[in-house]
């Protein structure tokens, strides 16, 4: 349903003013707070949110009804009262510095968030969208959320389970729609923000970025890939069946659409085990996963991509050695590909991965050179010195993040999302003293 | 063996020399598919294998439809022939869209490929005309050996082109002066003349033209086929808006403009039903020798009528390599007025990413 220029309009307005009611009576930890007990409303399995996002989320995310389940888990079971105060204090240095001056060094100063952020979420992944409407209401913006018709559930629910526990601070938020390429609607959203945060392709980030007014601060997070390194240290009869679930879950939550899910993993020769029995174990997980948290329904072109994928690699496994399919025996719900090439590449997403030999570290380093910049999240195991040296040589490269597998979609609140805070860039400072 | 494949060779051309207006039944169909899908199996031993581990063999199958797909991708990793593959007389490569390797289709003999391109061709573009002017905006075959696209613009400007007949691609470049010259001569002669080429190269054509403000109103009789599409390049076009622009610049009506179907991998085509009905139609008709199904990609199996699935054909020239070819194409299958046809709804490739990741598509080396 499409708003038109003069709801936005008001929608500006109605947000403002309760902005300025919540500056005058809500501190940021009354805030923190607020956030914290609407985001725990949800974890209760029984929650009356939890319930209807499951109810509302499949038809338009895609995702099974256990797959928005284990979401409200991972996304709300992240928002509490510690993190989102040390989401403050790590960025902020303070998390009283929006409400007082307080002393930095010999000077004391003060934070001046943006009056108003014009937030464009993107895809069906509901996380990022939902942290940042929390950093808006943390930073007791005035808030105007375009969401994204693949999901308009998540961000919607949420700001009204905010409204349960404050309805004044709810008020700070506005979620909006229309179509895609309502250029004056967008222009109209974004003519008056002093904050701009987009998320989406290269090519909607950019063209936001054209039309953000010069002076307002523009976040923009565009589309990102990530892989996983097992080591051969990690690679025991022992570990294995631990790290296969640790690495199934890693690829398969959210449907592979994450820009944290892993595309493929590279396993060490030379462990007690070969990557080939990785292999195997990790397609064992999938199939435990898929039977607890089934793959959503996919449209006519993606089941498409995934059956060009699968039986692509299948004719070849037929008669080729260095290449190996396991796959879900009916239908199309996951596929894991061994493929002794190097090469990294990309999956067609919806739970398909592969599973690469490598010799060593630096071997990885050489495959992923090319697109070091659209990386996002390296998954490791085991997080020991060689990773950590690893981590370094990433870091060169330009990589973000790295963690151990089973992490890699369990990022914290204060994590750098593609290496830059999430609230100090929209902060301004006056100094005192 | 030879002797069993020779034979079916010749019951294959016999079938496509009875002509379009015969159809073949399913029993007839049935009864050649399987002996060349048995043929098939016992020479192409990476086919045999994915049969073997899909457990669909001679043995198993009892209908055409079971028979086991190749995917196109396939032609890209193995040379899939039922010949030793040194004594192809033509190898055709595929452009390579989307992946840096080539798929290749080896031809043992030209007879059955020229026999199924004449017939069908014949029928859906020049069955009111013996022979026409063609200005096909592609490379020669000479030029371009590897194209079964040029191959089979040389064997149709053999067949049915008229003295002045011209390909106008050289070395990637289309010559679009001298196509303007050309069409403007035909236009004084009131020549009616047939144009070729993919869709790219007539968007190419037709901004050029607009940028020189020019417009052709070609004689009646004038037609165009045009194929492809934009595989692989940055500019796309609706096929109306494209089928528009031909009519306005080109005077051609949207009844004589046809899009053919066709794949290096396969050795028939299929042609919209526009001059077949007097209509500019989507439907794409299936000549008696080959078939196509339609194949939901969620089960594998065969999509009801109208229903979004995967393009798979079982194309009885292609003998010497694989009949049965899994396309990367979506398509519905139409009945219409009791026979059947299909239409192409674009590539599977590409499908828009619902999340934040990049797919195997958006990924690129920067």
């Amino acid at each position: 349903m499409s708003v038109t220029a003069e709801q936005i309009r008001e929608a500006m307005s109605r947000t403002r003013e309760a902005r300025e009611r919540v500056w005058q009576h809500r501190t940021t930890d009354a805030v923190i707070t607020m956030l914290a007990q609407a985001a725990k409303n949800w974890l209760d399995p029984k929650s009356s949110w939890r319930q209807r996002a499951t109810e509302q989320a499949p038809t338009c995310t895609g995702f099974s009804e256990a797959m928005v389940n284990e979401a409200v888990d991972l996304v709300f079971g992240a928002i509490t009262y510690e993190s989102l105060g040390e989401l403050l204090d790590r960025e902020l240095g303070n998390r009283r510095v929006l409400d007082e001056f307080c002393l930095r060094g010999r000077v004391q100063t003060r934070g001046t968030p943006p009056r108003l952020i014009a937030h464009f979420l993107a895809g069906n992944v509901p996380a990022p969208g939902i942290v940042s409407l929390c950093c808006g209401l943390l930073l007791r913006s005035a808030n105007l959320v375009k969401v994204s018709t693949h999901d308009p559930v998540f961000p919607t629910l949420f700001l009204e389970s905010v409204r349960e526990v404050d309805a004044d601070l709810a008020d700070c938020a506005a979620m909006l729609d229309w179509p895609r390429g309502e250029l004056a609607l967008t222009q109209t959203m974004v003519g008056d923000a002093d904050a701009v945060i987009a998320y989406g392709t290269d090519s909607t980030v950019s063209a936001l970025r054209q039309l953000a007014p010069a002076s307002a601060k523009f976040l923009g997070y565009g589309h990102k890939i990530s892989f996983a390194v097992v080591a051969k240290e990690a690679m025991t009869a022992e570990n294995l069946p631990q790290l296969a679930q640790a690495a199934a879950f890693d690829a398969s939550v959210y449907d592979q659409q994450g820009c944290l899910s892993p595309h493929v993993f590279y396993v060490e020769e030379r462990g007690q085990l070969g990557p080939r029995k990785f292999a195997a174990a990790l397609a064992d997980a999938m199939a435990a996963y898929q039977a607890r948290v089934p793959r959503g329904q996919l449209s006519v072109q993606e089941a498409a991509e995934f059956a060009r994928f699968r039986t692509g690699y299948e004719f070849a496994a037929a008669s080729d050695r260095r290449i190996g399919v396991w796959a879900s025996p009916s239908g199309n719900d996951w596929a894991v590909i061994y493929d002794d090439s190097p090469a990294f590449v990309a999956s067609c997403l919806n739970r398909v991965v592969f599973v690469k030999p490598t010799d060593g570290y630096k071997r990885v380093l050489d495959a992923i050179q090319k697109f070091a910049s659209q990386l996002s999240t390296v998954g490791v195991a085991p997080m020991n010195e060689r990773a950590a040296a690893f981590a370094s040589d990433l870091t060169r490269m330009g990589v973000h993040r790295v963690c151990p597998i089973g992490q890699m979609q369990h990022p914290p609140l204060s994590w750098h999302h593609d290496g830059r805070p999430n609230l100090a860039d929209l902060v301004s400072w006056t100094d005192l003293g | 063996m030879e002797k069993t494949a020779l034979d079916l060779q010749r019951r294959i051309l016999a079938l496509i020399a009875r002509g379009l207006t015969h159809p073949t039944t399913d029993k007839e169909f049935d009864r050649l598919a399987r002996e060349v899908f048995a043929f098939q199996y016992e020479r192409c031993a990476p086919y045999r294998a994915y049969c073997d581990r899909v457990k669909l063999t001679p043995q198993t199958v009892g209908h055409w439809k079971h028979i086991p797909a190749v995917p196109t991708s396939a032609f890209k990793d193995f040379a899939l022939t039922c010949f030793p593959v040194e004594e192809a007389v033509a190898e055709f490569h595929t452009s390579g869209t989307t992946r840096e390797k080539s798929g290749k289709h080896h031809l043992r003999t030209l007879e059955l490929y020229e026999a199924a391109i004449k017939l069908n061709f014949e029928r859906h573009l020049v069955s009111d005309e013996k022979r026409l002017r063609m200005l096909v905006l592609m490379p020669s075959s000479q030029k371009a050996p590897h194209s079964s696209l040029s191959h089979m613009m040389g064997v149709v400007m053999h067949e049915f082109g008229e003295v002045g007949s011209e390909f106008y691609v050289d070395d990637g470049v289309l010559r679009i002066d001298q196509v303007v010259r050309d069409l403007s001569e035909t236009q004084q002669q009131r020549q009616p003349v047939f144009l070729l080429g993919t869709a790219f190269a007539f968007v190419h054509l037709i901004e050029h033209m607009a940028r020189q403000g020019l417009r052709f109103e070609l004689s009646a009789g004038s037609r165009v086929m045009e194929t492809g599409g934009f595989k692989g390049r940055s500019r796309e076009m609706p096929k109306v808006e494209l089928y528009a622009l031909i009519e306005r610049f080109l005077g051609i009506p949207r009844t004589r403009i046809v899009n053919e179907y066709g794949m290096t991998e396969l050795s028939t085509q299929s042609y919209d039903l526009t001059m077949q009905t007097d209509r500019q139609t989507d439907l794409k008709a299936i000549p008696p020798w080959a078939r196509v199904t339609i194949i939901n990609p969620n089960t594998g199996r065969e999509a009801a009528d109208n229903e979004r699935g995967l393009i798979r054909v079982y194309d009885l020239a292609n003998l010497w390599s694989i009949m049965c070819v899994q396309t990367e194409d979506l398509g519905v299958a139409r009945v219409v007025a009791g026979t059947n046809s299909f239409e192409i709804l674009g590539r599977a490739a590409g499908a828009e990413v619902r999340g934040c990741s990049l797919n195997a598509e958006d990924l690129k080396t920067r």
